[in-house]
Formats: C-alpha cells, structure tokens, sequence
C-alpha cells in the first residue's frame, strides 16, 4: 500500500492528494503564487484551455525538490502545457502553480519552437542563459563571455560558437540550449522533449548533464516519449491523458499508464 | 545626352519638393529598414501588410472631417491601425493565426476606406490616399516625418534584445520574466512606421518600402544589425532611384520606389542563390 501511497488518480481520489495551499491564491489563477526558496513545484487543480479545447485538467500534485521527473502520455495528452503552465508562459483557465521566482526557472521548449532562420550565433543564444544576470538592457561582461567558453566546451561545442543556429545539427542545435540552460543556474529546469530526433551520442552527452542537474539537487522535469529510457534514468514519473493518470514511482506509475 | 549632372543633380538641386521629398525618404529609409527588418525576421510581413491597409479607414474619417490635411489624415490613420492591431492581438491571442481572417479584414478595410472617401471627396483625393504623393510632403509633414522616425528608432535601440530574442524563441523571453508587452510595442511601432510612410506612399504601398528592401536585406544571410543596416540602404538607392524615375518619366512617385525596392529585391535573391548553386562547383562555402 505504501507503495500506492505516493500515487494520485483522479478516479479514486476526488480531491486533492496534496493539501490546498493554506493561501487561496485562486483570485488571480493566472498567479504563480507565493515563489519557493527550494526547488518544489506544487501544482493544485492547473487547468488550461486553448480557446475551447482543454489541454489540461485538474492536475495536482508536488515535484519535491531536488526530484528527477518524466512526464509520458499520447500525443495530446497536455505534457508541454503542463511544463509551459509551471514556466508561466500560458494562462492558467484554473488552479494554482507555486514554485520558486522565475529567476530560479530555466525551460527548454520543443525545438520546433526555435525559428532556426533566425541570424543568430551559437554563442549569442548560448550567452543568453545570463539574462538573469544582464536583463533586457545591459550587456553581458566580460566574466559572462567567459562563462559562455567554459559552458560551450563542456557540451562538445568548442569551435562552433561563431556559427549561425541553423548551420548547427539538430543535436549540436541541443547542446547548445543545454549549455544555456547550464547557464541560467536554476532550481527548477524543465525540458519539453530534449532528446526527440537526437543522436545517440549526443543523448548520452544530454543525459549526463540531467544526471549533475539531478545530483547537484536541482528539480528535473522532462516530457519524454522513450519508456525505456524513463525506467532507466528517471525515479518518478507523471502518467498525463488530459488528466493526471498517475503521479509516482516510475515502474509503478507507468504499470497503470499500461493497464 | 545628358550628362550625369542633369541626370542626378539637378532635380533636387532645383526643385524644393524633390529635396524634402529626398530628406523625407531618407528617414523613411532608416525606420523602415529597422522595423522592416524585424517584421521579416518575425515572419510577420501579411500582419504589416494588413495594418498597412488598416491605416485607410481612419485616414477616410480623418479626411471627411478636415479634408487632406496631413495632420487629420495621420491622426485618424493611427487611431484605426492602432485599433486594427490591438484587435488582431485580442484573436490570435485565443486561437491559431488566421490567414484568411486577415486578408478579409484588410479587404473590408480597404474597401471602407475608399468608400468613405469617395463619398464627399473626388478621384484625386482617393488616389492621393490610395498612392500617396510626394508633394503631400511639405514642411510641416516633413517635420512629422522626422520625429515619427526618430522615435521609432530610438525605441527599437532601447528595446533590442527583447524584441530580437521575442522574435526567434518567445517561450523563452516569457519564461526569463521579461513581463513588459513586447509583442504589443512593436506592433505600435508597425503602425507608426506605416502613418509616417502613409503621406508619401498611400495606403495601398506603405508597406512596400517597409518590406521590400528588408527581404532583399535578408537574401544576402547576415546578422540582425547588419540586415537593418543594408535594409536601410537599399531603401534609400530605392529611393533616390524611383524619385528620379519618377521626375524623369513624369510617373507617380510611389509605385516608382516601390518598383526599384522590387528590383533590389529580385537581384538580391537571384544573386545569392545563384552563389548558393555556384559555391559548391568552385569549392567555396556558400
């Protein structure tokens, strides 16, 4: 039973498997609520809407700090918007998110969202992981520019930092937003499909990188589509079909996604 | 035969006309290649087009009201674009772009405004307004034109990167906290840059010498500063070029620079794919 402790499903449970947040932030859904100090992101009742379709319903629930998190289901199923509804990039049509501020929030979204033709070089979007640090009207120093050096070569991209985004490979193109995110030094790093139509070395370059994240206790929630990969890497899992289906322990949370 | 002197100089040496005109496009120039520049990068250039076209019936109201003055015709023609822009946020904020929405607003826009003209002005006003006419282009409009070009530019310079990194990865600038409406300020910037073009070039082309030269800018694939810069150059041989076409052959001012803008644009993309084919057989990178 303890095992199933850690489990929430809509069916059983018709509340909330955590408690209400004591403050009813509900007056301003689009709130992210009071920020974390740690890295614990608590979900209570997120629903989102794109126009009249609901993408996303009644999801609640709590990554802890420091967990390392898959978020699987169909196509469909509300897995980026439940990683964009926790990075505040789409209104909230109900619930509340709590997390830490948005400077402790680094969110990798799907590569199709990257306009690739855009004249940009790898250097320029990797050095944009500093924003926290130059904001919209400063520009990044010296210390940064340095950084951004070290960062290239830790993810196999010496030598590339002059190149435009779209002469880069779809792997290389990864990297590089891995070597951003590494920069932006968050508590909470979301990542919308890293490893889709990535190559095999690259994705164990990537992994490895989730791993630090993992061990240097920052929360980790990552939407992914290989299962296998899920078993091996990831302890918990979100099993989402619109709905939370399942929300704990890997094995046993996608037991009942097979069910 | 004339010399190059009779050919280039003279005009403006001259006429005063052609000299505001010349100064006039000159800003034009800048603000266009800045904010046409963006527009193409953004993948935004139907959206320009239709708030072009959203500049005509608040210029018809403006000039039912007080005739052609440039100063009604620029305040009513901001007052739709800016009305049209902020309805077209309102919907595609709730769903999915809507390309055979907007190419119907901008019909029905367009129509309204020709309609409205027409109505107690006569044929001449309506292609004033349609094509626009250099010689709207007096000291006081000329003064307007400056200022308006100032501003824009002076607000893209302060708001650079966030408008350059909105552009390529919004998720991105959304989830860093960059809280300002963004979005919203450049699209105000459209639609100022097209009132300030909108005396000179008519509704119907406003947003030629915006898009034209930044496309042709875009061909030649280099960085965000640097296609503004070209932009801009382009859009001032275009205009120099079209102003003297027009002088010359006695033709409409407008559609002369939109035409040159046009000619850049098909050299530049002939140009650089040619080089894309040919670079590989000499063993250059293209």
């Amino acid at each position: 039973m303890t095992y199933f402790a850690r489990f929430y499903h809509p069916r059983l449970a018709s509340g909330s498997r955590v408690a209400p947040p004591s403050l009813d932030l509900r007056v301003s859904p689009a709130a992210t609520g009071r920020g974390f100090a740690d890295g614990r992101v608590l979900l209570h009742d997120v629903t989102v809407r794109y126009g009249r379709r609901i993408a996303l319903e009644a999801v609640s629930g709590e990554f802890a700090a420091g967990s390392l998190t898959a978020v699987v289901g169909a196509n469909g199923a509300g897995k980026s918007t439940l990683l964009a509804a926790i990075a505040g990039v789409v209104r909230l049509a109900g619930g509340v998110v709590q997390r830490a501020a948005r400077q402790q929030l680094a969110y990798l979204p799907q590569l199709a969202a990257i306009d690739l033709d855009y004249p940009l070089t790898v250097s320029e979007l990797i050095t944009l992981g500093g924003w926290r640090e130059f904001g919209p009207f400063r520009s990044p120093g010296t210390v940064l520019r340095a950084r951004v050096a070290e960062v290239s070569e830790m993810v196999g991209l010496a030598g590339r930092l002059g190149r435009r985004i779209g002469e880069l490979s779809v792997g290389e193109l990864q990297r590089a937003l891995f070597a951003r995110l590494i920069l932006q030094d968050a508590a909470v790093i979301l990542l919308d499909e890293p490893f889709a139509a990535i190559d095999a070395q690259t994705i164990s370059v990537l992994l490895d990188w989730v791993a630090q994240w993992h061990r240097e206790g920052r929360t980790v929630i990552a939407v992914l589509h290989d299962l296998d990969l899920v078993r091996a890497r990831f302890p918990s899992t979100v099993v989402l079909a619109r709905r939370c289906v399942a929300w704990g322990a890997t094995e046993a949370a996608l037991s009942v996604m097979a069910a | 035969m004339m010399s190059a002197h009779a050919l280039i100089v003279e005009p403006f040496e001259t006429l005063a006309f052609m000299r505001a005109a010349l100064v006039a496009f000159l800003a034009l120039a800048l603000t266009n290649g800045v904010i046409g520049t963006l527009l193409v990068l953004r993948r935004m250039s139907l959206d320009g087009d239709v708030l072009g076209h959203a500049v005509m019936p608040g210029a018809a109201i403006g000039f039912l009201y007080a005739g052609p003055s440039p100063a009604w015709l620029s305040l009513g023609g901001l007052a739709s674009g800016f009305a049209v822009a902020a309805l077209a946020r309102l919907i595609t904020g709730e769903r999915a772009r809507h390309d055979a929405g907007l190419v119907a607003f901008y019909l029905v826009a367009l129509s309204l405004g020709v309609v409205l003209v027409a109505w107690r002005g006569s044929n001449v006003d309506v292609m004033r307004v349609l094509f626009g006419t250099v010689l709207a282009i007096d000291r006081r409009a000329l003064v307007q034109i400056a200022v308006v070009s100032s501003v824009i530019v002076l607000v893209v310079a302060a708001l650079y990167r966030p408008l350059a990194v909105g552009a390529f990865d919004p998720a991105f600038l959304r989830a860093v906290g960059a809280r300002a409406p963004y979005e919203a300020v450049f699209l105000a910037l459209v639609v100022l840059a097209l009132v300030a073009s909108f005396q000179a070039f008519g509704t119907l082309l406003a947003v030629g010498p915006m898009l034209l030269p930044a496309a042709a800018a875009r061909c030649w694939g280099l960085g965000v500063a640097a296609s503004m810069a070209l932009a801009t150059g382009f859009g001032l041989a275009a205009s120099v070029a079209g102003l003297l076409l027009s002088y010359h052959g006695n033709l409409p001012s407008g559609p002369a620079i939109v035409l040159a803008a046009g000619l850049l644009f098909g050299i530049s993309a002939a140009a650089t794919n040619s080089w894309r084919r040919l670079a590989p057989m000499i063993g250059r990178d293209a």
